[in-house]
């Protein structure tokens, strides 16, 4: 029986695999070829996962309300206005908090 | 077959190893000591720190400080998943060894905490010196385990400056508060700076644990690095540095403690779980686990067996 097989791939050794589509194969080793040759001959590949799409569960905006929709704002660094020097790390932490919310506006 | 240590410690790198793997016992080994440490810090942090939610003075300082004990639970969680995937312990037997007090944490976390003064100390001090670290392990060997960071690290920053603020209003506020807040510092100082440990030569685990890529800075930079940014914003808001332990400027600028004034016993004594009100703090959680007991009795013998294929009712 064919099935579908959903695709993640990772670029690189240590990044996430992220997913990137899906492949129909019979089994688990015709579907792993299969992604390699759809998803993973352009880009740079180093890992791919493919997981029976009916084993993926799924819960959407429908079924509940995500966070990120109420203010929360004392959630985020941008909400401690400090004027103070901060520590690299917390700088990264507070540039990555910036990134998030920004995306969360635009989306 | 299974990866030589020493191929291990070639290719030790950020990010290198993960469960397709096949690694050799003494890295995981090393590896799980770790994160569990980790794992259970986080979780008897929280629970040092939820009472605060109760006391907090304000409703956003209530809001903030509950979504912060949220995180840290939630940091727990992901570090257990992390250790886990080494396969040599189990979230459940990493969870009964630190109700038993056989699990190992933190030496801050160890202490009672008994004033809303006291709180930046943690959630400052402790927290900014957690990050420190927590940013180079960003860069561990063991995937899972950088992958945790990268999460844990995003929602640090809040939990970091958040504690700078509570600090400020503290040091901003009445005599009264100035005063207990200068007092809170002189008693948590010494602890903090031995968040980070002995020095190099004599701590135990670090050699094969930066060999094979799992850690990525020594006790001694990061103990410099938090020194360095810490001191002078412990000054900025007017605290004053106890007299022990002596910690004075280099000639170079940077901050150095004389470590002997530190009370190693004491740590020591901390880090073998035997230091009194500790124990009663591991005592505590394991109560807490053990109300919860029965939830968890449901959970999981509701749960189908894993796998969306289990069969259903109309099957």
């Amino acid at each position: 029986m064919t099935r579908i097989w959903e695709v993640f791939r990772q670029a690189e050794k240590g990044e996430y695999h992220t997913h990137c589509g899906n492949v129909h194969a019979p089994d688990r080793e015709m579907a792993k070829q299969f992604a390699a040759i759809q998803h993973g001959r352009r880009k740079p590949t180093n890992s791919i996962w493919v997981v029976p799409k009916d084993e993926v569960g799924e819960i959407d905006t429908d079924d509940v309300a995500f966070g990120g929709t109420t203010d929360k704002g004392y959630r985020w660094t941008t909400a401690y206005n400090l004027q103070t020097r901060q520590a690299e790390e917390v700088e990264e932490s507070d540039a990555e908090q910036q990134d998030a919310e920004k995306r969360r506006r635009t989306a | 077959m299974t990866m030589d240590i020493e191929t291990v410690k070639e290719r030790a790198g950020p990010r290198q190893f993960n469960p397709a793997d096949d690694l050799p016992e003494e890295y995981r080994k090393a590896a799980t000591r770790m994160i569990e440490f980790h794992a259970n810090s986080e979780i008897m942090g929280a629970y040092l720190e939820r009472p605060f939610i109760r006391q907090a003075p304000s409703i956003d300082r209530k809001l903030a400080f509950s979504a912060k004990v949220q995180d840290e639970i939630g940091h727990g969680q992901l570090l257990y998943r992390a250790a886990e995937t080494l396969g040599i312990k189990t979230r459940e037997e990493m969870l009964d060894d630190l109700a038993a007090g056989n699990g190992k944490f933190l030496n801050c976390f160890h202490y009672p905490m008994e004033s809303w003064e006291e709180t930046p100390m943690i959630a400052f001090f402790v927290d900014g010196a957690a990050m420190r670290r927590q940013a180079t392990l960003r860069r561990t060997s063991w995937e899972p385990y950088a992958h945790a960071m990268d999460k844990v690290c995003f929602e640090e920053g809040f939990h970091v400056k958040h504690g700078e603020d509570i600090l400020a209003t503290l040091m901003s506020g009445s005599r009264a508060e100035q005063r207990r807040t200068q007092e809170a510092f002189e008693e948590w100082w010494p602890r903090i700076i031995q968040f980070f440990g002995p020095t190099d030569d004599r701590s135990t685990h670090h050699d094969f644990a930066a060999d094979v890529g799992l850690k990525q800075m020594t006790n001694d930079e990061l103990r410099q690095a938090f020194l360095d940014m810490y001191v002078p914003k412990a000054r900025s808001y007017g605290l004053e540095l106890p007299e022990y332990p002596r910690v004075y400027q280099n000639d170079e600028g940077r901050w150095v403690v004389e470590e002997d004034d530190l009370d190693w016993d004491e740590f020591f004594t901390v880090a073998r779980n035997n230091y009194e009100p500790g124990v009663g703090q591991i005592d505590a959680r394991a109560r807490a686990q053990e109300a919860v007991e029965w939830v968890r009795g449901v959970v999981e013998s509701d749960a189908p067996a894993a796998g969306g294929q289990a069969p259903q009712a109309a099957d």
